[in-house]
């Protein structure tokens, strides 16, 4: 077991900047996702952890131990890789027997860990198959128990579900955190998908271009993006971008909110995000209405409730739940019903250019 | 791919190829370089002067380069319309087809000789250029038909279709869209055909013996510095003939390894799925007729004469097994060469040059893989030279090297089991490299991962993997001692001759005992290098490459 600090690390690969000070801290025994774009240095954080690729600048400790001086197979660090690279000349046994033969575990303590992983990750009955005798997710699973074996103090997944399709996906979320809160090893995942990481994932890194622009407990971090692209990141959507005025923030092409006082900004100009799971479409003139408008573009059913198609006044497209009652149609005027305190507002100008 | 899972360690995988090369390779040819930049050398400006001056060496160098062109043409010819063959028309038979057109690839040139010898010893052909050209032919089809279908078939035939649609006839969308895919393979295979044809030695000295063109006989290079050499008193022309052989197959092979790349980055644009099956048209069932016919008439016919040969020579008409009995007579005199005794000498340079290829090889394909950043190129290039070296130029090499004091080695079997090693090994380091640079680089960087140090991932992740192709490799080498000539013949000794040897002196001979007793020990070799080589198909995974 072992926390996981990674200290302003630099990489570059040829004029490509990978890696431009990023720093975080995972506490023993949690499990942290790593989100961004692709590009943004999440893979390289993961292989200058494990010892793949050399940092230019930065540490990377474990338990408070600089851990840049050893080699990689004297890490202790586990690493689940996105294209799996599992052995195609071993079978499912002893891929996952690998790390316990490299570190000298004796033949009976080997035999009773395969059994107990592949127990684990539900494989018990298919030990002797080859990698190309198995299916997607038997694959994915495979590979799990293979880092898992060698009790690696820092376990390292590199996009766990990325490779396979979305209906296997949803289950094997669901099994990887059972799994992982099961072995209690600290753990750092990388995904671009943000539902891998809110199923999985105790702790949340946000990556851009090179840096970490926000880490912490994940409901924080959902909850409070702290800055707009980090925002944009986890499904906030730009609503105003104007001046406040008398404690409300106006914005003259679409209409004004109420900025509440819990609110920092002290800017003139600013900037209102709305997250769709706070926000429904209702009738003009609704109690619950906020005063902004939109006009209906499209109705789309999903499931039996039913999203809209806006656009506001200034033209931008926006999608938003219905709230009930008779359904609009399309050219129909609506208005936003925002639930109270879910805005998150930023000052313009630190992110000029950044609507 | 950075070199990522952090093994530095190539250098000390060049060890056992620094230990074979040092000695056998880079001395001889250091110390004739020397002998050409020391003054009063045997190449010193007169002798350089003095061969150049001769217009009977520009003859033969003109004849090797023309007849080197004229068979690397001669081979596309045929192999190019057999190569779409055997890419795109499925027929009954096809997958023993592939194997027979593949086999004269490590066909003994002493066999592959006699054969023709036989098949039209009595049109009066021998000692043309013409027996020579469709004897390198028989060779070196298989090299284009295998490069060139290997790309072939693997091409996109969507790119085809799509030319169609947008507006191309049939024959332009093969010359914009088929052939310009081709032309790396195409190029590749011409440069390794010119080559092995520029090189050609057993083939062109004995069926070449009597012709004659400028002014000479109908000698390459190669035939010529075998002459000089066992003549002895010419070796300043022998050496000077050595050097522009060497640079010439080094050029060549250069721009071979240049066009091979280039052959692999076009493979990498492949679509990852099987050409449709579809129907055979009625002209390319014409075509599958034709090539069956041609490549009938040059590879089944002259193999089919030698077995007709060693089975009815001497017969009074009739089959006979005759000369296979006189394999294993005793005939009492000195000078005859013991069939079964050149049979085990064969065996034995084979295996022994066999182990030390597998273990060379193994370890210089290692060493290249794990060599990155400025040295890669280098270490490659000197790892793979002794391919650039051709086999009497390092016999000579020998002969000049080891011929005094105590490393007077020339009447010892180490030396040409050294030069066969050094002949061989190569075939294990293409194929085994070829192998590990397949793998998956992350695959031994999970190796890493989970513990394994770099020898551990060599020894439980790539040495496992690889080990197809290490058989592969190594019956290669097997193959390639078992009819190794030029190197040979120029170190050859009585008391370790050879089974090439033993034909080659059997065939000197006049009688017909002697040339039935060759035919019979060539049959033999025939069967050996058959087995070898089917063994070779059976380990090799598809690929692109000849070796």
């Amino acid at each position: 077991m072992g926390a996981l600090t990674v200290q302003s690390l630099e990489r570059r690969f040829g004029n490509v900047v990978a890696l431009a000070g990023a720093s975080f801290t995972i506490e023993d025994g949690r499990v942290a996702a790593i989100l961004g774009p692709s590009g943004c240095g999440k893979t390289t954080v993961l292989r200058v952890v494990a010892g793949l690729e050399s940092p230019d600048a930065g540490d990377v400790l474990i338990d408070g131990q600089s851990v840049l001086g050893r080699a990689p197979h004297q890490r202790g660090t586990g690493l689940m890789f996105q294209e799996l690279a599992l052995f195609p000349h071993l079978d499912v046994q002893r891929n996952v027997d690998f790390g316990l033969r490299m570190a000298k575990w004796s033949r009976e303590d080997r035999g009773r860990r395969v059994e107990e992983l592949l127990t684990l990750v539900d494989l018990a009955a298919h030990g002797r198959r080859r990698m190309h005798e198995l299916s997607g997710g038997e694959r994915q699973r495979v590979a799990l128990a293979r880092t898992l074996a060698p009790q690696p103090a820092v376990l390292l997944l590199d996009e766990p579900l990325g490779a396979l399709d979305e209906a296997l996906k949803g289950e094997l979320r669901s099994q990887l955190r059972t799994i992982l809160t099961r072995v209690g090893t600290t753990a750092l995942m990388v995904s671009h998908d943000l539902r891998d990481a809110v199923a999985i994932a105790d702790d949340l890194v946000i990556m851009g271009e090179g840096r970490v622009l926000q880490s912490g407990a994940l409901s924080d971090v959902l909850a409070y993006p702290s800055t707009p692209t980090v925002a944009r990141m986890l499904g906030y959507v730009l609503l105003l971008d104007g001046v406040i005025e008398a404690g409300q923030l106006v914005d003259p092409a679409i209409g004004s909110v109420e900025v509440p006082d819990g609110a920092d900004v002290r800017a003139r100009s600013a900037l209102a995000f709305m997250h769709q799971s706070s926000v429904e479409a209702v009738s003009p003139g609704s109690e619950r209405g906020s005063g902004v408008t939109a006009t209906v573009g499209a109705t789309r059913p999903e499931g039996p409730a039913l999203t809209l198609d806006l656009a506001l006044k200034d033209g931008r497209p926006i999608a938003v739940r219905w709230g009930g009652g008779t359904p609009p149609t399309a050219g129909d005027s609506v208005e936003l019903a925002i639930q109270p305190g879910t805005l998150r507002f930023f000052e313009a100008g630190a992110a000029a250019g950044d609507r | 791919m950075s070199f990522a899972h952090g093994a530095r360690d190539g250098w000390r995988w060049a060890i056992p190829a620094l230990l074979l090369l040092a000695p056998f390779l880079l001395w001889p040819l250091g110390s004739m370089l020397w002998r050409g930049v020391a003054p009063e050398g045997v190449t010193s400006g007169r002798a350089i002067a003095e061969v150049a001056g001769d217009r009977f060496y520009w003859g033969r160098l003109a004849f090797t380069i023309g007849q080197a062109l004229a068979s690397t043409l001669l081979a596309l010819l045929i192999g190019i319309p057999s190569a779409y063959v055997f890419a795109m028309i499925r027929f009954p038979g096809r997958a023993i087809a592939r194997a027979v057109v593949t086999a004269p690839f490590v066909m003994p040139a002493i066999v592959v000789a006699l054969a023709f010898i036989e098949l039209i010893g009595d049109v009066g052909l021998l000692g043309t250029l013409w027996v020579i050209l469709l004897a390198h032919a028989f060779y070196n089809v298989s090299v284009v038909i295998r490069l060139v279908s290997g790309v072939w078939a693997n091409l996109d035939p969507q790119t085809e279709e799509a030319a169609r649609l947008l507006g191309a006839g049939r024959v332009a969308t093969f010359t914009r869209v088929t052939l310009p895919a081709l032309y790396p393979a195409i190029a590749s295979a011409s440069a390794l055909v010119f080559i092995f044809t520029f090189t050609s030695f057993g083939v062109v000295l004995l069926l070449g013996a009597g012709g004659s063109f400028l002014g000479g006989p109908l000698d390459t290079l190669e035939v010529s510095i075998f002459r000089l050499a066992t003549r002895l008193v010419e070796l300043p022309a022998a050496a000077i003939l050595s050097l522009v052989q060497l640079a010439t197959t080094l050029a060549a092979l250069t721009l071979y390894s240049w066009l091979q790349r280039r052959t692999t980055a076009s493979f990498v644009l492949r679509a990852d799925r099987a050409r449709p099956l579809r129907e055979t048209s009625r002209a390319e069932r014409a075509l599958l007729a034709g090539v069956a016919v041609m490549l009938g008439l040059l590879i089944v016919a002259p193999l089919a004469a030698l077995v007709h040969g060693a089975l009815t020579t001497g017969g009074d008409g009739g089959v006979t097994g005759a000369n296979f009995a006189r394999l294993f007579e005793d005939t009492g005199r000195v000078s005859y060469i013991d069939p079964l005794q050149a049979v085990r000498w064969s065996l034995s340079f084979a295996l022994g040059a066999t182990l030390v290829a597998a273990v060379v090889g193994t370890a210089a394909a290692t060493a290249i893989t794990r060599t990155k950043g400025g040295l890669g190129p280098l270490v490659d290039g000197l790892l793979m030279l002794p391919l650039a070296v051709p086999a009497v130029v390092l016999g000579f090499g020998y002969l000049t090297t080891f011929n005094r004091g105590w490393y007077d080695l020339r009447g010892s079997p180490w030396l040409l089991l050294a030069a066969h090693s050094l002949i061989a090994y190569p075939f294990v380091l293409r194929a085994v490299l070829a192998s590990l640079q397949s793998i998956d680089p992350r695959l031994p960087e999970a190796a890493r991962v989970l513990g394994a140090s770099p020898w551990h991932v060599w020894r439980h992740v790539e040495l496992p993997i690889a080990t197809r192709a290490l058989l592969a490799g190594s019956v290669f080498a097997f193959a390639v001692s078992l009819g190794e000539f030029g190197a040979t013949l120029l170190l050859r000794r009585r008391e370790f001759a050879t089974m090439p040897i033993a034909i080659f002196e059997a065939l000197g001979r006049a009688g017909e005992a002697n040339l039935g007793r060759a035919l019979a020990m060539a049959v033999v070799l025939l069967l050996v290098t058959t087995a070898s080589f089917l063994a070779i198909e059976r380990f090799r995974y598809r690929e692109v490459s000849p070796f």
